[in-house]
Formats: C-alpha cells, sequence, structure tokens
C-alpha cells in the first residue's frame, strides 16, 4: 500500500473534528444572530419572529441633532426649552433620546441618539480596554520581573501573583465591592486613617467618576498574574549573555531593561497587549455584579447592554443586532489596523 | 430523607426503559445470560432506591410531576409534607416534585416548554404568570378548580389572564415598616395604626428628625443594595401606586404614558431621589443588617425578616404599614402561585391537588410552618400565627386590605426592567422627568413590538 503525499483530502479529514466544532458552536450561531437582527423575534413568544427589515438597526444607530435658540433669560443664563418635551411632541424626532449637549454661542445643539445608552456603553467599554491595558500590562511586567529577579520565596509568590485568576470573578467581584463600600470598606478607612481623616470617604461604586477606574483596578489587579505568567516565560527566554556581555560593558541595570529586556520582550508584549485587548472588549461580570451598570449608565459596557436587552428583557433581536454591529466595528479597527501596517512595511507580524 | 423520593423515582423509570430497550434487542447479546444480569441489577438497584424513597405505586396510581422553585427550608418541608398527605390521601394520583434553583427558574420552564416536556403542576411567581399564559405554558385553571373556591382566596393570590385564572397561590407575602417602639417614644411619633398610617409629609419628617438627631447615618435602609429587578419592582411601584401614578395604565394594559411620567410619578420620583441626596437612606448598605444591627432605625422589607427582627429586638420590635402617599397605602400582593401545563395529560388530577392544597387546613398549616401569610379568611382564623390573635396577625391585615398585583401582561420583563433602570437612575441623580419618559417609552415600545391588537383585547378582558 503506497502513501500518497499530496492528497487533496487528508488535510480536511484532519481538520475536521476542530473545523466541524468552529462551524457548529461559532461560525452557524453567528449566521442565526444575522438573521435574527432582520426580525422581532422575542426569546419566548407564541407567536413566530417576523421580518422587519432594518427596524434593528434604525432603533441602534439613528442619531441626530436639536438646535435651540434660548426661550427667555433668567439672571443672566439663557433658558432652553425641555429637550425631551420636543422629542416626544414631534413626530419628527420619534424615538429619539438627548445623548450629549454643548452650546454653540447662545445656541444649544443637543446630540440625539435612538439608543443613547449603547452609545454610552459603547464609550464606557473603550475608556475601560483603554485604561486597563495599559495598567494591567506594567502591572504584568512588573510582576514578572519581581519574581525573575532571583529572590528568596519567588515560586510561592508566582503562586500568590497568580491565585486571583483561577478564583471566580463574581466572587471577587462581590468582595471588591465591600472593599470599595463608602462607609465600612477598607479602601475608604485605610484612607481615612492614613491622612488622619482629611480625605473624605469616597463612593467608589456610586460616583459616576469613580466607577469606573474602580473596576479597572479591580479587573486588572484580577488578570494581571496571568500576563505575569506569559511575560515571565517570555523573560526566561532572553539569552542570559546579553546581560552579561551588558554587565562587562557597564550598562546600568535600567539601561540592560531599555535594551535588553524590553526589545527582547517585544513579541510578548504585543501579544499580552492584543490578549487583554480582547478580554477587556468583553466586560460583563464585574459590571453586572458589582454596579449594575450604574451610576447613571457610566459603567454600562456593550456586553451588558446586550444581555440586557437580549436576555433579561428577551428581546433577542435587538440583543443579536448589539453583538453584531460590535462584532462588525471591532473587525473594521483591525483590519485598518493592519492594512496601516502593511503600508508601513510589515512591521512586527 | 423526605426529599430524595423523586430523582430516586425518575432514575428507576430511566432504568426500566432501558431495560425494555435491552429486551427489544435480543440479537445483539447472549440472551439469556445478559437479560437476566439486567434484571437482577435492576430489582437490586430498585431494592436500594426504595430503602430511601417513597413506597412504589401501588395498583393503578398515576404520577403528575410537579416542578418548584427552590425555596427555604421550613417552606420545602412542609409543600413536601402537604404533597405526602395528598398522596395518602386518595388513590388515584401521585405527585412527584422536584426542585429547580430558583436563579434559573424561568429558563427552566422556557426550555422545557419549547422541547415540550413540562411537568404536570409548575410553580408560577406571580408577575409571570400573564406571559405565561400569553406563550402558552400554562391551560386555565377552569373546569379544574372551581370559581367559587378562587373568589374565596384573596384577589392578589390568583393569576388571571386574558378573562381566565391560570394561577392560584396557596400563599402571600407582605411588606411592612419595621421600626422599635423606644425609637418612636424617645422622637414623640406616634405609633401608626392600619385604619390610620403615616401620612407622607410624618414619615418625611421623622425621618429627617431622626438624621438630624444624629445617632443614625442613614435612618432608613430600603434594601438598596440589592439591586435585582424583582426586588425593585415588588417594593418600590407601590410607593409609585401610593403616590397616585402606576407602572402602566390599567384601564388599557397598552401604554404607560402619563401613568409612569404624570405629575404624581414625577412626584414620587422627586422624593425618592431627595431620600438619597439628604442622606437619608444609603444607596448601597455594606450588607442586609443594617437595622438589625442598629445601624438603620426604620427598615422596609418583607414579613420573611420578620423572625430575625423579632429575634434582635423582642418586643421592641414594631410592624406598620407602609406610609399613605395620598392614594391610600399599597404593597405589592402575589407569591409563587400553583399552575397547570398546558401540556399536562391529566389536567383533573393537577386541579385536584391544587384543590387539596387550598384547603384551610393545609393553607393553614403552610403559613405556621414557613411564616408565608394565608390567602383566605378562614385559612388564617385556623393559624396559630396569623389568627386574630396571632403574633403575625398584622401581616395578613396588610395584605387583605392594602396588596395589589403587579400589572397581569406578557410585557412584564420589561415594565420591571425600564422601572427599575429608571429608579436607579433617579437614586443617582439623574433628571427624575427624563428617567421616567425613558421608562415610558421603553414600556410603550415593548408594548406594541410584543403584544398586537388581539392581545390587547384579550388583557383588557381579564380585567
Amino acid at each position: 500500500m503506497g502513501v500518497r503525499r499530496h492528497s487533496p483530502i487528508a488535510p480536511w479529514l484532519f481538520g475536521a473534528p476542530a473545523l466541524i466544532g468552529l462551524m457548529l458552536f461559532l461560525v452557524l450561531p453567528f449566521v442565526m444572530a444575522v438573521i435574527l437582527t432582520f426580525t422581532d423575534q422575542r426569546l419566548v413568544s407564541p407567536r413566530p419572529g417576523a421580518f422587519v427589515g432594518l427596524r434593528n438597526y434604525q432603533r441602534l444607530l439613528s442619531v441626530g441633532a436639536l438646535v435651540q435658540t434660548p426661550e427667555r433669560s433668567a439672571a443672566g443664563a439663557p433658558v432652553y426649552a425641555r429637550v425631551r418635551s420636543i422629542t416626544r411632541g414631534n413626530r419628527a424626532y420619534a424615538g429619539y433620546r438627548p445623548l450629549t449637549a454643548f452650546r454653540l454661542g447662545n445656541r444649544r445643539v443637543t446630540v440625539l441618539a435612538t439608543d443613547p445608552a449603547f452609545l454610552q456603553a459603547l464609550g464606557n467599554t473603550m475608556l475601560f480596554a483603554v485604561l486597563v491595558v495599559p495598567l494591567q500590562c506594567a502591572m504584568a511586567l512588573g510582576l514578572a520581573l519581581l519574581v525573575n529577579a532571583g529572590l528568596r520565596g519567588q515560586t510561592l509568590f508566582r503562586a500568590i501573583f497568580f491565585s486571583p485568576v483561577v478564583m471566580s470573578m463574581v466572587i471577587v467581584s462581590v468582595v471588591w465591592a465591600f472593599l470599595f463600600n463608602k462607609d465600612l470598606g477598607l479602601f475608604n478607612q485605610a484612607l481615612g486613617w492614613i491622612s488622619l481623616g482629611a480625605v473624605r470617604p469616597v463612593d467608589w461604586l456610586g460616583n459616576p467618576a469613580t466607577a469606573m477606574p474602580a473596576i479597572v483596578i479591580m479587573s486588572a489587579w484580577q488578570g494581571a498574574g496571568f500576563q505575569m505568567l506569559i511575560l515571565l516565560a517570555g523573560l526566561q527566554g532572553i539569552s542570559q549573555e546579553l546581560y552579561d556581555a551588558a554587565r562587562l560593558d557597564g550598562a546600568s541595570a535600567w539601561q540592560r531593561f531599555v535594551h535588553i529586556t524590553l526589545p527582547g520582550l517585544r513579541q510578548t508584549v504585543l501579544f499580552v497587549a492584543v490578549v487583554t485587548t480582547i478580554a477587556a472588549l468583553g466586560l460583563f461580570t464585574q459590571v453586572d455584579v458589582m454596579t449594575g451598570g450604574g451610576p447613571r449608565g457610566t459603567t454600562a459596557t456593550v456586553m451588558f447592554e446586550a444581555v440586557r436587552h437580549g436576555v433579561r428583557e428577551e428581546n433577542i433581536a435587538y440583543g443579536a443586532t448589539i453583538s453584531v454591529v460590535y462584532f462588525a466595528l471591532i473587525t473594521l479597527v483591525i483590519v485598518v489596523q493592519q492594512a496601516i501596517r502593511r503600508r508601513r512595511g510589515g512591521g512586527v507580524a | 430523607m423526605r426529599g430524595s423520593g423523586a430523582p430516586g423515582a425518575i432514575i428507576m423509570t430511566r432504568v426500566a426503559s432501558l431495560w425494555r430497550y435491552m429486551a427489544a434487542m435480543p440479537s445483539l447479546v447472549p440472551q439469556p445470560i445478559r437479560i437476566d444480569c439486567v434484571r437482577r441489577a435492576v430489582v437490586l438497584f430498585g431494592l436500594l432506591l426504595g430503602s430511601c424513597g417513597p413506597p412504589p405505586p401501588r395498583g393503578d396510581r398515576i404520577d403528575l410531576v410537579l416542578w418548584k422553585n427552590q425555596v427555604g427550608l421550613d417552606e420545602a418541608a412542609i409543600t413536601n409534607v402537604l404533597i405526602d398527605r395528598f398522596n395518602a390521601g386518595q388513590h388515584r394520583w401521585r405527585v412527584i416534585a422536584q426542585s429547580l434553583p430558583q436563579g434559573g427558574y424561568d429558563q427552566s420552564i422556557v426550555a422545557a416548554s419549547l422541547a415540550g416536556r413540562m411537568p404536570c403542576i409548575v410553580a408560577v411567581d406571580s408577575p409571570m404568570v400573564a406571559r405565561y399564559a400569553w406563550a402558552g405554558h400554562l391551560r386555565p385553571l377552569d373546569g379544574q378548580v372551581s370559581a367559587a373556591l378562587l373568589r374565596r382566596v384573596s384577589p392578589a393570590a390568583v393569576g388571571r389572564y386574558g378573562g381566565h385564572a391560570y394561577a392560584v397561590g396557596q400563599f402571600d407575602a407582605a411588606l411592612a415598616l419595621y421600626t422599635r417602639a423606644s425609637i418612636l417614644r424617645r422622637m414623640h411619633t406616634r405609633v401608626p395604626t392600619l385604619d390610620r398610617p403615616w401620612t407622607g409629609a410624618e414619615f418625611q419628617t421623622l425621618l429627617e428628625r431622626l438624621k438630624a438627631e444624629g445617632a443614625y447615618r442613614y435612618p432608613l435602609d430600603l434594601a438598596t443594595r440589592d439591586d435585582k429587578v424583582s426586588w425593585w419592582t415588588y417594593a418600590f411601584s407601590p410607593m409609585l401606586q401610593s403616590f397616585g401614578g402606576d407602572l402602566i395604565d390599567r384601564r388599557t394594559m397598552t401604554s404607560a404614558e402619563g401613568v409612569l411620567n404624570g405629575a404624581p410619578a414625577q412626584a414620587f420620583g422627586a422624593w425618592f431621589q431627595a431620600l438619597f441626596a439628604k442622606g437619608l437612606v444609603a444607596r448601597a448598605e455594606p450588607d442586609e443588617n443594617a437595622f438589625v444591627k442598629g445601624r438603620a432605625a426604620i427598615a422596609y422589607s418583607g414579613d420573611w425578616w420578620e423572625p430575625d427582627f423579632r429575634k434582635a429586638w423582642g418586643s421592641d420590635l414594631l410592624v406598620l404599614p407602609p406610609p399613605d402617599f395620598g392614594h391610600g397605602v399599597v404593597i405589592g400582593g402575589g407569591s409563587w402561585q400553583w399552575a397547570i401545563s398546558r401540556t399536562c395529560p391529566h389536567p383533573d388530577g393537577a386541579g385536584a391537588f391544587i384543590t387539596f392544597m387550598l384547603q384551610d387546613k393545609q393553607i393553614a398549616a403552610m403559613s405556621d410552618a414557613s411564616g408565608n401569610v394565608p390567602v383566605t379568611e378562614h385559612a388564617a382564623a385556623l393559624s396559630r400565627d396569623f389568627g386574630p390573635h396571632g403574633q403575625s396577625r398584622v401581616f395578613f391585615e396588610l395584605m387583605r386590605r392594602f396588596a395589589r398585583q403587579r400589572p397581569a401582561t406578557p410585557a412584564f420583563p420589561t415594565i420591571a426592567n425600564a422601572f427599575t433602570f429608571a429608579m436607579r437612575d433617579v437614586m443617582d441623580g439623574k433628571d427624575v422627568h427624563d428617567s421616567l419618559d425613558d421608562a415610558t417609552d421603553d414600556i410603550d415600545r415593548a408594548l406594541a413590538d410584543t403584544v398586537g391588537a388581539d392581545d390587547c383585547g384579550r388583557a383588557r378582558g381579564a380585567r
């Protein structure tokens, strides 16, 4: 029996188990989700879903603007008519809600959207990613350098730093919600003690300005152990000879870090940053447990909105629309990024 | 162990069907030896299970599977006792109870219904009855549970939709204000009664004086740390009703316009917002023991907290009606109720079971064992705790006088979500009118989307 070297079937045959899995659990559900977005399907309903065209996309993505001149002036400050009364009373603005407003001379321009909560959630998710990725990667790098420095008991510290990763995110979130509590939480008590009562208690999760940073800090703490492990592997892959040669040339510890460690870790850091970004864009559990999207929607994320509409309000078609639009946005970002990199002539990858 | 009976029976039927399957394929195995082995194994296994499960069915009893949500130990135990009583009291039916985790209960019902594998009898949370009826999971109780019997039950404990009763509860719950007699004496505040509850102004004055006194950082605990939609709707929509608003217009059941965002609702929202702005209520208490530990002077909570509060404060504890904000005291009505699934092949058996559970004697037994509020006058009179001089009588009075059902509409999940999100925004300082307009628009759109013209007509008939 001769072995055919170039059988066209063989690669498919070997790939089949994985491919079938991917088709069944990734591609097929996604195609179904895309179909759902054109219907008014509910999660449970005695009626089958009907085709509604682009209605879900219109409801999700429509934006507009309302320009107002002041009605009168009270104590020097211009007074405008209530936006919500105008949008609810005028058919042309039916379904629109204010997203944000700014002043242009004495006119007030209100940006309207049919689903401002989604746009706010999109902004929140990007903000979270922008804050958490550098913080978490820096923390992970610091920890990796620390446990790679040849200090005593470093295996124990590796285990300690990694332990939050294996804990359930729900449990970590519940515990941190206690730590962040305004009146009895550890952070405020510590702050008050250190400052001898000068720092007023901060309502970490109840204040729109601090809620997202609080979640960022907690998420970075929880996830950094995983990135630490990958960076540690990268660190140990850098040849010791380079360090020895640098030492002979009289390079300081900082020079060795900048000129040997960082370039040597370039690929690893890139990988870690990509993995962290992907995880950051899927932020859900912390928000659901710690803030429920509040206060005033400042911690709601895209995934949270998708679950809220799709599952909790049982409007699965709208939830699917959010997911599909989100997928398209992320794909767009990646395609643009790749195109720029290719134009620059290869880049890293 | 009582609870192990049901799963044991299921496994036995599974093993029996496996044996039948093997027996039907004799060519596969050397028949005499193998079948004998299997049969012996089944008999042994059955004996093993039989030793801890209920006795095997005698004669031609028909099994009725029942699903209920997992509840507290006392309620679970008394439910099993009542089911055993029913099984022992007649020879036609045998009810087999299965408990499902409460967190995923709704999904389990939906999944079972889609798969055509609903049990015969199901426990349903009161605000979900209309949705289940609309989605076709349930069949009306008509002809199975007599109308005369349903009339004896307090109205909030009967789940109606489209002109039919679909579910009926054996018990209800009640919301109350809890405080301590010593605090009211110190504040020189009168003790409100069921006939003369506090007015909104009296209540507000008391809270502000308690705050000014300085002993309490947050005088009132509204359990707002619990951000579950079910609590926010159950606890705060009655307050909205007492102000004169509502979740939706109950005359048409097709819109929330003017009701959820009208002047009374805005007054309610402004009052609610001020509670947090003035520091009368904590946005999120660190735990649920603010009242027990003396951090809060007044707690707004359900009858299920009474045992803990009683243990903490003894005879100093006062159980009071919630304030009347202008349109009477209102508390939420309707707890878990029994219903018959659409696919149940023996609705008469399920009806017999529900009729049995509604006997005054069984209701009283449930209430005394679990602390749940009985739903008929006679059962309350029979009960030790809810009788005319019982220690929990006040909850029965609260329920009988003030309970109002949440709106019976299939759009309830959206209504509850929209209301909760709006109130949480209000709590966090968002413009009250805007928040209520948002909720109103969400609800009206969902009502227009899900409940078409035909369903609206049915919902109207349900009133």
